[in-house]
């Protein structure tokens, strides 16, 4: 599936090609609906995820270009959109259910109590990610540390480059993996960090000659990581160790957001150990940390995870539910968790998004009864109306 | 060469006459000879000149059928006391039976290959039956008290022995299948706890019939019938006391070998308990996860997922985890 | 001319031509679009008792459908892979519509409205601007090649203008898709510049030079 998500690459050459016919260009073109006012009914002008109620549903509200930056910069939106972003020259999310819902839940939310595991879950391509999406944006807003993984299986199915741990027999680490993650927790949380002013709990050894003193900033563990690539694994895990204590201390909050949490219960990945044998997840240094923040034992935070199908690889694709995404231990792992089904459109939505094609002069054919025959081709999929409108 | 001709000529002097004025001769010749003569026929071989006249068979005048004569209140068991294939002379019913084209009345029972090729029960007409019954009436013992109705013969009788008698037209009256004995019974009608249930199953394997609750076994490896009961009723009752027997490796079966999900067992429950007991001190009451929870996520994972149950499971934790 | 070629035909008879073609030639052709059927009501309304040929598989009443892009998806297709073709063509539109919604969007004022976003308006555009009216074919006269200006059908200049554009598209550099290059060319076409444009003009040129030689069509 992930592979169907096809990318265009090198489209810059082209628009740099064309930039010199843009000025002259006459159309004879049917003129889409002009847009005077910036807000039309598919819009709200409220962007401030915080705020959003059933009142803004079906609508679309723009997130600001630096802090679309600030979170999306590692990744976090699905290649498709970020393209889709970049043509329309503006970061629109539509305010859906399943996210409305699960901001209801973390507004309610008591922090004293253990952490509370959200489970997303859906078909493919009806917007699981973007539903994380904007719970981000919300945690960003609202003073949440993110631990945020883009699309875990990346790790599992191709990692940049694969490597025996130093200190633990068996293991395997994804240094350069374990380094881009934590550039993308500095991306996301620098400014914060910087303001919380948290410091670790205790010493940290990597070596005779490198330690980080208990005490030291936060921000400086990271930065170590990302500098010495080769602790970067064992840096990540030091982090979310410090991290789990640091908000169950009551200094910080944090808002976990796995994306393709499965992959982490796969049998197998695509790592191959030194005697030319696939290994398992748990033989990965990344996949420890990232299980044990997800566990309930802490408190001041939220986990929101997704599982998905496409996380997973051929022969265990069968259904896209939790139970079975996720298996015995990966059920008994999370177990109680609140499961969160992310649906197609509903027709309030598809209509709403059909009229921002229309905005974005992204459909330009608009024969009669086209809504309907999109409607009926697309069963009311976003990814799949996505790409049935690439062409129109 | 013209010598020759001439004369040839002059010997047929009829015949030229005819030639010559065209008129055909043999019509005035032939009835000449007839009147010297009678045609002689050849006769080769001496042949007897009359008929010899074929023997006309002698046959009985046809009977009238026999139910021309039957009384209209005759016994019937005494006309027609054992299985016979059909006789349309003894049956006084109108029978009629086989396919014609369409609006013809089907053939009447003379004559009729139909009604003899399909089995008839005239002989087991309900007089019959009970006159027969009547006869044997004197071999039979009464209906022992209390076994009125089916539902208490069953819990008086809970096994049911099926056996099959054969008889055969070999040399030897034996049959090797006559041995064979089968017994079932309900499993509801055996008293187990859990465990010994579980253990039961187990041991029986495919004899017991889910669908409905029987466990069968069939014997047939001894070479009596009566060895072989004996040998089932063993079975049975080996299998029954063997299941409450509990061995000490048994405590050593693992999640994986159950049959069942059980939330007691599992790892679902230290973790709601340990949500739920998040700030409790030591020595505080443990407050397990509501019965309603568990139940849920035993029918989550037992009956599988879909939306229903998934959607009970949520609403049940959101209850637990006041979210 | 295509047109007096085909009353030529008929003239001579019908009994020596071989027609390919199931139907019989007084079947007519089948409308399939909603919309040209309410625009060509009152012609349609004389073939009420005229057999009528069976619609092509692939052909459809759908916002997807176009009989440009239906003609360029065939002559993309290799090997029968039309399917792969219809891919093509489908990616060569969005990229097409990507950088004109791009700049559109990044375009502030007047400009907005003149850039043009629809990629089947110019899609046609591009043919339209690269069909030739003339050709030039080689014609032997005392024993030299002479390249003959001659007129072509509506038919074959479509053809030819399809032709070149994706001949343009596929001399490129191994790591450049199709879809890529064919885009570029299309919006290239659209505006009257680019290489197809081009070689257009160039036959032009030539019959134009070639002109002298016109009569040896018919001598």
């Amino acid at each position: 599936m992930k592979m169907i998500r096809n990318r265009f690459g090198n489209l810059s050459r082209v628009s740099v090609q064309l930039q010199r016919h843009v000025q002259q260009m006459a159309t004879s073109a049917a003129v889409a609906p002009a847009e005077g006012a910036t807000i039309n009914e598919f819009r709200t002008a409220v962007a401030n995820p915080g705020e959003h109620s059933a009142l803004q549903l079906a609508k679309f509200y723009t997130i600001p270009a630096e802090q679309k930056k600030q979170i999306f910069t590692g990744g976090g939106l699905p290649k498709q959109y970020e393209l889709q972003i970049k043509t329309f020259t503006e970061a629109c999310l539509m305010v859906r259910n399943p996210a409305l819902e699960l901001l209801e839940y973390i507004k309610g939310a008591d922090l004293t109590k253990p952490v509370v595991r959200y489970v997303l879950y859906g078909e493919n391509g009806t917007g699981k990610t973007l539903t994380m999406a904007h719970v981000l944006h919300y945690g960003a807003l609202n003073d949440f540390l993110l631990v945020h993984v883009p699309w875990a299986p990346n790790w599992m199915k191709r990692p940049k480059e694969a490597s025996n741990a130093a200190g633990q027999e068996g293991m395997i680490d994804l240094p350069f993996d374990a380094a881009a993650w934590l550039v993308h927790f500095k991306n996301q949380n620098g400014k914060l960090l910087q303001r919380l002013q948290l410091k670790t709990g205790k010493e940290y050894v990597w070596s005779k000659r490198e330690s980080t003193p208990a005490g030291s900033p936060l921000l400086e563990l990271v930065e170590h990581g990302i500098a010495r690539i080769k602790y970067a694994s064992e840096t990540t895990a030091a982090l979310i160790s410090e991290l789990k204590q640091l908000s169950t201390a009551g200094q910080c909050k944090v808002m976990v957001a796995i994306d393709g949490f499965n992959a982490f219960f796969h049998p197998i990945t695509r790592i191959f150990s030194d005697n030319k044998q696939r290994v398992t997840p748990d033989r990965i240094t990344l996949t420890q940390p990232f299980l044990d923040i997800t566990n309930y034992d802490w408190t001041n935070g939220v986990c929101i995870l997704s599982v998905d199908k496409i996380a997973m690889t051929e022969g265990y694709m069968d259904s896209y539910m939790p139970r079975y995404l996720l298996g015995q231990a990966g059920f008994e792992h999370l177990d109680p968790f609140v499961p969160v089904h992310v649906d197609n459109y509903t027709d309030k939505e598809f209509h709403s998004y059909i009229n921002y094609y229309l905005d974005r002069h992204w459909i330009n054919k608009t024969p009669q009864g086209f809504e309907e025959q999109l409607k009926f081709m697309s069963n009311k999929n976003p990814y799949s109306l996505m790409q049935l409108v690439r062409a129109l | 060469m013209s010598t020759g001709l001439t004369r040839v000529w002059e010997r047929l002097p009829l015949k030229k006459q005819a030639a010559q004025s065209g008129i055909r001769v043999f019509s005035q010749q032939q009835p000449e000879i007839e009147d010297e003569e009678e045609f002689r026929v050849l006769n080769l071989r001496t042949v007897k000149q009359q008929f010899q006249r074929r023997r006309e068979v002698r046959r009985d005048p046809v009977t009238p059928p026999r139910t021309n004569r039957m009384a209209v209140d005759q016994d019937w068991t005494a006309a027609w006391p054992a299985p016979r294939s059909f006789h349309p002379a003894s049956v006084p019913l109108p029978l009629r039976q086989g396919f014609t084209e369409r609006g013809a009345a089907a053939p009447s029972k003379f004559a009729n290959a139909e009604l003899m090729k399909i089995p008839n029960f005239l002989h087991l007409t309900p007089p019959a039956i009970r006159q027969q019954c009547e006869a044997i009436k004197k071999f039979c013992s009464p209906w022992p008290k209390g076994l009125e109705t089916e539902a208490k013969w069953q819990r008086h009788f809970p096994v049911e022995v099926i056996t099959t008698d054969y008889l055969q037209s070999l040399p030897t009256i034996r049959n090797l299948e006559a041995r064979r004995v089968t017994i079932s019974l309900k499993l509801s009608d055996l008293k187990f706890d859990a465990h010994a249930r579980d253990k039961f199953l187990r041991l029986v394997g495919d004899r017991y019939n889910k669908d409905t609750d029987t466990v069968t076994f069939v014997t047939d490896r001894c070479p009596l019938r009566k060895q072989n009961y004996d040998y089932a009723m063993y079975l049975l009752t080996a299998c029954y006391h063997e299941s409450f027997v509990t061995e000490p490796w048994e405590a050593s079966k693992s999640e994986a070998d159950m049959e069942v999900y059980l939330f007691e067992r599992n790892q679902s429950k230290i973790a709601a308990e340990g949500i739920l007991n998040w700030s409790a001190k030591e020595g505080d009451n443990k407050i397990s996860p509501p019965p309603a929870y568990a139940q849920c996520v035993e029918q989550l994972i037992n009956e599988g997922e879909n939306e229903y149950n998934l959607a009970k499971y949520k609403e049940e934790v959101k209850k637990m985890l006041n979210v | 001319m295509s047109f007096l070629s085909r009353l030529a035909v008929k003239s001579s008879g019908f009994s020596c031509i071989r027609r390919m073609s199931v139907y019989p030639q007084h079947y007519a052709e089948p409308v399939v679009q909603k919309n040209k059927q309410i625009e060509q009501k009152s012609e349609l309304a004389k073939l009420h008792h005229v057999p009528i040929k069976a619609a092509v598989n692939k052909a459809s009443d759908t916002v997807f459908h176009d009989d440009t892009k239906e003609k360029m998806v065939n002559y993309i297709t290799k090997k029968g892979n039309s399917a792969l073709a219809r891919s093509l063509l489908s990616k060569t539109m969005e990229l097409i519509k990507r950088t004109q919604t791009e700049h559109m969007n990044l375009a502030k004022g007047d400009d907005k409205d003149k850039i043009n976003t629809n990629a089947e308006t110019l899609l046609k555009q591009a043919v339209e601007n690269c069909r030739p009216l003339l050709q030039v074919t080689a014609i032997k006269r005392g024993g030299v090649n002479y390249q003959v200006p001659v007129p072509i059908t509506t038919k074959r200049s479509y053809f030819l203008a399809m032709k070149w554009l994706l001949e343009a598209a596929r001399e490129k550099e191994r790591k450049v898709s199709l879809p890529e290059k064919l885009a570029w060319e299309i919006l290239d076409a659209a505006h009257g510049q680019g290489r197809v444009v081009k070689r257009k003009d160039d036959l032009h040129r030539q019959c134009e030079s070639n002109r002298a030689y016109a009569h040896y069509r018919w001598s």
